[in-house]
């Protein structure tokens, strides 16, 4: 008897949960579309741009409108671009370049600032979540205002120090492609830190203090309920947080373009790098090529974004629901 | 199994004091319960036996052991919290063989006590779904079998039963007390329920603003509260609290007068109102100890009141009276429904009044000489 009139309690609580969700509006149809019109017309200028590009990397021509119905399809642009036919050049027809070794490079920035990004800003987001030290506060609003400032604006400084910093190394070349692969990374990484950082201290913000009680009372150290009980219930969070920093590396020119490309002499390209040496010339470059190099370096970000939308719109507004 | 004991144990956050002084032992093998109202340091109180605070100053004791400066991962405590605090991101099953894996038990000898303590608390069916997938009470077993897998020395059990319906709380608060008799193990229950503390503990420990106020069984401190707090923080409805005067001070005759009612002590009672310092005493009765009568009577303190509210509960029907400037409140038989603007005399046998000094809020019985 009891466990029936428990049942049917139970029953009704989750039934008012049900109704009571949402403040009840009554939604009227033709507001729904009309807002759905005016946002699906906002935003294709930007679709269609993107369509344009893909489409023209297997054109025979940038296509820009009309000319979609005129234009002839192939791989052959791709085909090009992955044997490193992409620049014509006086006396040849193409100058060669090495596009495995390019996109190579293209993931070691990206994979290195991921690495270095999420290694920080776990540790430092836990700490500033979970511990009580001196100057905690002012630190993390110090952090906030460094996130503040664009990283153009701090690039001569960083260049200096680059420089400086570099010339112990010049007279190896192997040293200094490694060196400025390492400073690459790292100052872009730090660009990224702040924000990260701040990710993560909300999304450790969210677990219960008892819960990792409970492990140190199981007879857990810290260390070890950081790792096995903690860290386990932010996996979201470091995922949503290595996207982010992956595609930042991926994607970055200013900083690639000064300390990779210039520390290098040329010689260490990305696909950023390479995309803006190939449009250099825009008279003489042949145009569907690049666009294919274009294609390839938006698809990481396209893909993140179709394939963990939720997980990213969840990142942005604090966290993860339990 | 041991016995904890605390001495003189003060915690401060900043400037304010949560604990102060404590002084407490709690018996080998028995049911300790510690109530108080919420910010009253009882929570804080299991958490420094927990090792998840350090007390300020004082020690703890685990037998003849000073566990003081030991981390919790030192200590061998069980600890159920108010929300459960399972790891959501384990079964059920690696949640109660959490404790023993970092024993680095073999995995044979786990999985043995794991099912052991599974069947016990009658949640073997559970053991493969995840934390989230489970009700309250649910939860709350399995969190009760992750405290007992490692067999510690206290058990500790922070408001265990206050996220559960009112049903299942009555129902579990029966198990519980079953399963620490037949355990055997020191038990330290925090509870802002009164019900809970009575019904299930030993010996109760009432504790407000971080100072212990009784340590007794549970009938002693519903019987014999030994100050204003714990009578009028204990019971449901709490006792009527009413200031009276005193009219005569003699050793063998002391007279008190609350609202033109005049009624004399004699003897023992005589004697400890008569070595009161001012002319004022509290007087204390129980609800359900008072009667409703149309005449006053010689052997009973007879207040004259006038009902001011009639609250009808089947069982029994509350009556508020109104008397002079207070209220009190009478617990009358159903037969007895008084009605509003009605003026009775709220009848209480002499040996049901409790006497409290009005300055250091004591009960008379328990000054000392």
């Amino acid at each position: 008897m009891a466990r029936l009139a428990l049942r049917r309690a139970r029953a009704e609580a989750r039934a008012a949960e049900r109704v009571m969700g949402d403040v009840e509006t009554l939604r009227s149809a033709r507001r729904a579309y009309l807002l759905a019109a005016v946002l699906g017309a906002a935003s294709l200028p930007m679709v269609l741009l993107y369509l344009l590009l893909v489409l023209s990397s297997f054109a025979d021509t940038i296509v820009t409108g009309p000319d979609i119905l005129e234009a002839r399809y192939s791989l052959d642009n791709w085909l090009m671009f992955f044997r490193g036919e992409v620049a014509p050049a006086a006396g040849r027809l193409y100058t060669t370049a090495d596009i495995l070794a390019t996109i190579a490079n293209t993931a070691i920035v990206a994979l290195g600032v991921t690495a270095v990004v999420v290694f920080t800003s776990v540790l430092a987001g836990y700490a500033f979540s979970r511990m009580r030290f001196r100057w905690r506060r002012g630190l993390m609003t110090f952090i906030i205002l460094l996130h503040a400032f664009p990283g153009v604006a701090l690039i001569i400084a960083v260049y200096a120090m680059y420089v400086w910093s570099s010339m112990p190394l010049a007279r190896s070349e192997g040293a200094m492609v490694a060196y400025a692969f390492a400073f690459t990374v790292l100052a872009r990484a730090s660009l990224e830190l702040p924000m990260s950082i701040w990710l993560m201290k909300g999304f450790f913000d969210r677990i219960p203090w008892e819960v990792e009680w409970s492990a140190l009372i199981d007879g857990a150290s810290r260390l070890r309920a950081w790792w096995q009980i903690v860290l386990p219930q932010v996996k979201p969070g470091i995922a949503a947080l290595a996207i982010f920093a992956f595609l930042a590396g991926w994607e970055d020119l200013i900083y690639v373009h000064v300390f990779l490309y210039i520390g290098t002499a040329g010689k260490v390209k990305t696909l950023a790098t390479l995309i803006e040496e190939l449009t250099a010339n825009i008279e003489t470059s042949y145009l569907p090529v690049v666009a294919a190099a274009g294609t390839l370096y938006l698809l990481p970000t396209i893909l993140f974004f179709v394939l963990t939308q939720k997980l990213l719109l969840e990142a942005y507004s604090g966290g993860l629901k339990a | 199994m041991v016995e904890v004991s605390l001495e003189r144990v003060t915690k401060r956050f900043g400037r304010v004091v949560a604990l102060d002084q404590v002084s407490l032992v709690f018996e080998d093998g028995k049911f300790t319960a510690l109530l108080g109202p919420s910010g009253s340091g009882k929570t804080t109180l299991l958490y420094i036996i927990a090792g998840i605070y350090k007390p300020t100053s004082g020690r703890i004791y685990f037998g003849g052991e000073d566990v003081t400066d030991l981390p919790p991962n030192k200590r061998n405590v069980g600890l159920v919290f108010q929300n459960y605090a399972l790891y959501p991101h384990m079964t059920v099953y690696d949640n109660i063989a959490f404790p023993l894996r970092l024993r680095k038990l073999p995995e044979s000898k786990i999985d043995r006590k794991v099912r052991e303590v599974a069947k016990m608390l009658r949640i073997e069916e559970l053991l493969d779904r995840y934390p989230s997938q489970l009700s309250g009470g649910q939860q709350q077993r399995v969190a009760l079998a992750r405290a007992l897998v490692k067999e510690p020395t206290v058990l500790l059990l922070d408001e265990p039963l206050s996220n559960l319906d009112a049903l299942l709380r009555v129902s579990i608060r029966a198990e519980l007390k079953r399963l620490q008799k037949d355990l055997g193990i020191t038990t330290i229950y925090v509870t802002h329920d009164q019900a809970e503390a009575l019904s299930m503990a030993d010996t109760v420990v009432v504790i407000d603003r971080g100072r212990v106020q009784q340590v007794d069984t549970p009938q002693n401190i519903y019987n014999r509260p030994r100050n204003l707090f714990v009578a009028t923080f204990i019971g449901s409805p709490p006792a009527n609290v009413l200031y009276a005067r005193l009219t005569e001070k003699n050793p063998s005759l002391a007279c008190v007068e609350v609202n033109k009612a005049r009624f004399c002590f004699e003897g023992e009672r005589a004697a400890r109102l008569s070595r009161l310092g001012g002319e004022e005493v509290v007087l204390a009765f129980r609800p359900e100890r008072a009667r409703l009568g149309t005449e006053p009577r010689s052997d009973m303190l007879s207040i004259p009141a006038e009902v001011y509210v009639v609250e009808t509960l089947g069982r029994e029907n509350v009556v508020t009276l109104v008397v002079g400037a207070s209220m009190v409140k009478v617990v009358t038989p159903p037969s007895q429904v008084p009605r509003l603007g009605e003026s009775y005399y709220v009848l209480v046998d002499p040996r049901d009044v409790m006497l409290f000094d009005p300055v250091t809020e004591l009960n008379i019985d328990y000054i000392e000489a």
